[in-house]
């Protein structure tokens, strides 16, 4: 089916764009390098006495998202170009949809497990 | 050796699936014999089972849910006549029976008559409304296909191997957890449920892929007929709520199989969490079906008004919108579960704007017939008969939306009046608007209208008279699922529904009726010019039952309503195609791989319901080799010389020629 007109020109997810090997070998050793320093600084934060420790479950969040990112653009290679429109808008839509079940069930799970404890449990309350 | 399997597993004393079993089972080899000997079964082979033409995978998509709808039928006919009688007695049928009737009855019918028809009909008109040759995975496709028979086969399995669950169609923990439920019938269940869902998330993903990387020249997403928007609304929230379902199953079964406590009364299992991911996924699935209907109604609606859609943009959006609120409501379906008043609260008003966008909708359909030529043709009465009764589905369902009100109405009579409202009078008029108006598309002849008006009537009416009495019985305080009841005010409700489910059954009959006239008479019927309703989408561009490359010629879109306008521009210039050059065109091959898959895939299911291990990993495996040996194919596709494509669209183009001309001289 090489006959089928595409509309405009968009990329698959993964997909490369018409990049040399060696521009290409680049950015995955940038983003190898990026992910490994995100990913030892992550362990060492866990483990230190350097920071103020309630700031390490922050620092971890951000590591985490950083580590996201990298992996989106260095190896998913989403961009904000044209061409990846679909891309952007997939990963935005499943972002909505995680959040609004995840965080659903929380608030959810949350209210449930204070209203409707096991018998035993409303028996010491009372 | 065999597991959990003996023969105490078939019901030797249970006459009612025995026969029933035994007549299907009869029937089936019958059919079977019939095209060994009558030697159809290289055509069976090589133009349907192995086939990967999207246009013969909806026809079975639409086959095997119609079967299946006689299935599911049978089931809610057993229970409407065990209601009808067990007042003050047994009935006739045991409650453990009946439990296995009502959760079948549910399964099936959502799983394997609701989904199959919807995602058949997308299958069969998706690429052709779009004007190209096939589904992004033509293979994939196929492999979706089967799976999702597998399922099919494995619930009507559990009719006479074993038993089915006793859990009602959602099968709630604890009760189908392995303390209570220790037999095979939630495993049936389950699993059947878990392959058939992986066809299915195929599907979605094949489909979504579609409509957003294949679309003809000048196809802008603001030209896509209603039909290829509400897939790919319908197919994006498969792909991100089925998941949800694959792996709540995934649970249970880790709680049943291995022995793990996500679900279970004891060793800190949470229940009420089942509750929460499975309706994370039931209620955007209930969108799933409806939103492909509401596409059909609306390429209906304007056909046979003759008009426009009215309101295009304002339906793009609020198929959209409906797409994304359907993730923010789950929880109206276990208010009573007791999460409070705030989350109760905000649930509650989600799910009632979402009645905003669908009275949208409704209002566009209305101001499309408004002003236009209405022809009441067959696919046209069941659009009416759709609005009018999807309005009332929908006010009870903003009724049950109301917090307060739904602790009264819970699990009430009322409750299955309301969903059966809106699937039957939404989703299966939707699919059978779509059959007959798609009908002569796939096959090149039309159906019957006599047999179709009266098939719709006796459905419509036959709806009223067994639902109706349903909300009544609801409000005066009958739960669902009653093997039996002492209460003297419910009985006269009851023989009416009972009457009422007998009056559909004439419908279906008349449906079955019409498809025998139909294809008895089918040279009179036949559909020469391939537009047989002064169609608007390019669907009707080619010819009935178009060639395997649907187009010649990837057609050129220049608006709204394609098709339409090429018509128009062909009766204003009365143009004379010059000679166009015809090219090679490359399909690709037919494969066994989703069959071959699918085979493999019943034997794990099956051997996995029983626990014969080591025919698990030979289905497995067997499975697994499926698609390496798919993998490392040569050849995936064939050419169809300029010639051949060529002499096939000269017939289509001098049959049009005619129509054209004809249409200048009115």
């Amino acid at each position: 089916m090489s006959d089928q007109s595409h509309i405009g020109h968009d990329l698959a997810p993964g997909e490369e764009e018409q990049h040399s090997v060696g521009t290409r070998i680049v950015g995955y050793v940038v983003g190898l390098g990026l992910a490994l320093l995100l990913t030892a600084t992550s362990f060492f934060i866990a483990g230190t006495d350097l920071v103020w420790q309630p700031s390490i479950p922050v620092a971890l969040i951000v590591l985490a998202i950083a580590q996201m990112g990298v992996h989106l653009v260095f190896f998913l290679h989403i961009t904000t170009g044209p061409d990846n429109t679909n891309n952007v808008l997939a990963l935005a839509f499943g972002l909505l949809v995680v959040f609004l079940v995840v965080g659903g069930t929380v608030w959810i799970m949350a209210h449930l497990n204070a209203n409707m404890p096991p018998m035993d449990q409303i028996m010491m309350r009372q | 050796m065999l597991g959990k399997l003996d023969w105490s597993a078939i019901p030797f004393d249970q006459p009612i699936p025995l026969i029933a079993g035994a007549i299907v089972l009869i029937a089936i080899l019958g059919v079977l014999v019939w095209v060994v000997v009558k030697g159809h079964l290289p055509y069976l082979w090589h133009e349907w089972i192995t086939s990967v033409d999207h246009k013969r995978i909806g026809v079975m998509y639409i086959l095997l849910a119609s079967v299946m709808l006689l299935r599911g039928g049978s089931d809610a006919i057993m229970m409407r006549i065990q209601q009808a009688v067990a007042y003050q007695s047994q009935g006739y049928l045991p409650p453990e029976h009946y439990n296995q009737i009502f959760s079948a009855h549910g399964t099936i019918m959502i799983f394997f008559v609701a989904m199959p028809f919807v995602i058949g009909l997308m299958n069969l008109v998706v690429p052709l409304q779009l004007g190209v040759r096939d589904v992004a995975f033509p293979t994939l496709n196929s492999v979706g296909f089967w799976l999702t028979a597998t399922g099919a086969l494995l619930v009507n399995m559990s009719l006479v191997i074993g038993e089915f669950a006793r859990t009602g169609w959602l099968a709630f923990p604890p009760l189908s957890e392995l303390s209570y439920s220790p037999g095979v019938g939630v495993d049936y269940y389950a699993w059947s449920l878990q392959i058939s869902g992986v066809g299915t998330l195929v599907a979605g993903i094949n489909l979504v892929t579609t409509v957003l990387k294949l679309r003809t020249r000048g196809m802008n997403y603001l030209r896509m007929p209603m039909f290829c928007w509400t897939t790919l609304a319908s197919n994006l929230l498969i792909v991100a709520a089925f998941p949800i379902l694959t792996a709540t199953l995934a649970m249970l079964l880790l709680d049943r199989y291995l022995g793990f406590h996500f679900f279970t009364n004891e060793a800190g299992g949470n229940v009420m969490m089942f509750m929460n991911l499975i309706w994370a996924w039931g209620h955007p699935e209930v969108y799933i079906l409806v939103l492909p209907a509401f596409g059909i109604f609306s390429e209906v609606v304007s056909t046979f008004s003759g008009k426009v859609l009215f309101g295009y943009r304002s339906m793009v959006l609020a198929t959209m919108a409906i797409c994304v609120i359907s993730f923010m409501v789950w929880l109206h379906h276990f208010f009573t579960m007791g999460a409070g008043p705030d989350v109760n609260a905000i649930f509650g008003i989600a799910s009632m704007i979402i009645a905003i966008p669908t009275g949208v909708k409704i209002y566009n359909w209305l101001f499309t017939m408004y002003g236009g030529r209405i022809r009441f043709a067959t696919p046209m009465l069941w659009s009416v008969g759709f609005m009018v009764t999807f309005i009332i589905g929908g006010l009870t369902g903003v009724l049950v939306a109301v917090p307060p009100a739904d602790f009264m109405l819970h699990n009430s009579m009322f409750l299955v009046a309301h969903f059966h409202n809106v699937i039957i009078g939404g989703v299966l008029f939707g699919a059978f608007a779509g059959f007959e108006y798609w009908f002569p598309k796939a096959f090149g002849f039309r159906l019957d209208e006599r047999w179709g008006k009266a098939a719709f009537w006796f459905t419509f009416l036959g709806f009223y008279v067994t639902f109706m009495p349903l909300y009544i019985a609801g409000m005066l305080g009958m739960t669902r699922r009653m093997q039996h009841y002492d209460v003297a005010a419910w009985r006269p409700w009851m023989i009416i529904a009972a009457l009422g489910m007998a009056v559909l059954t004439i419908g279906v009959i008349c449906q079955i009726m019409q498809l025998v006239v139909s294809i008895r008479n089918r040279e009179a019927l036949r559909d020469r010019t391939g537009d047989p309703w002064d169609g608007r989408s390019l669907e009707w561009a080619t010819s009935s039952p178009p060639p395997v490359f649907n187009f010649a010629f990837n057609p050129d879109v220049r608006g709204e309503d394609a098709y339409w306008d090429m018509k128009v521009r062909a009766r204003q210039q009365s143009l004379e195609h010059d000679r166009p050059e015809y090219q090679d065109i490359e399909m690709p091959r037919n494969s066994p791989t989703g069959f071959v898959c699918a085979f493999f895939a019943t034997i794990m299911g099956f051997a996995l319901i029983w626990h014969i291990w080591w025919m698990v990993i030979l289905g497995g495996l067997g499975a697994f080799a499926t698609f390496v040996v798919f993998a490392w194919r040569d050849h995936d596709e064939y050419v169809i010389p300029a010639e051949e494509v060529a002499a096939i669209d000269r017939v289509n183009i001098e049959e049009r020629r005619g129509l054209v001309s004809m249409a200048g001289a009115v």
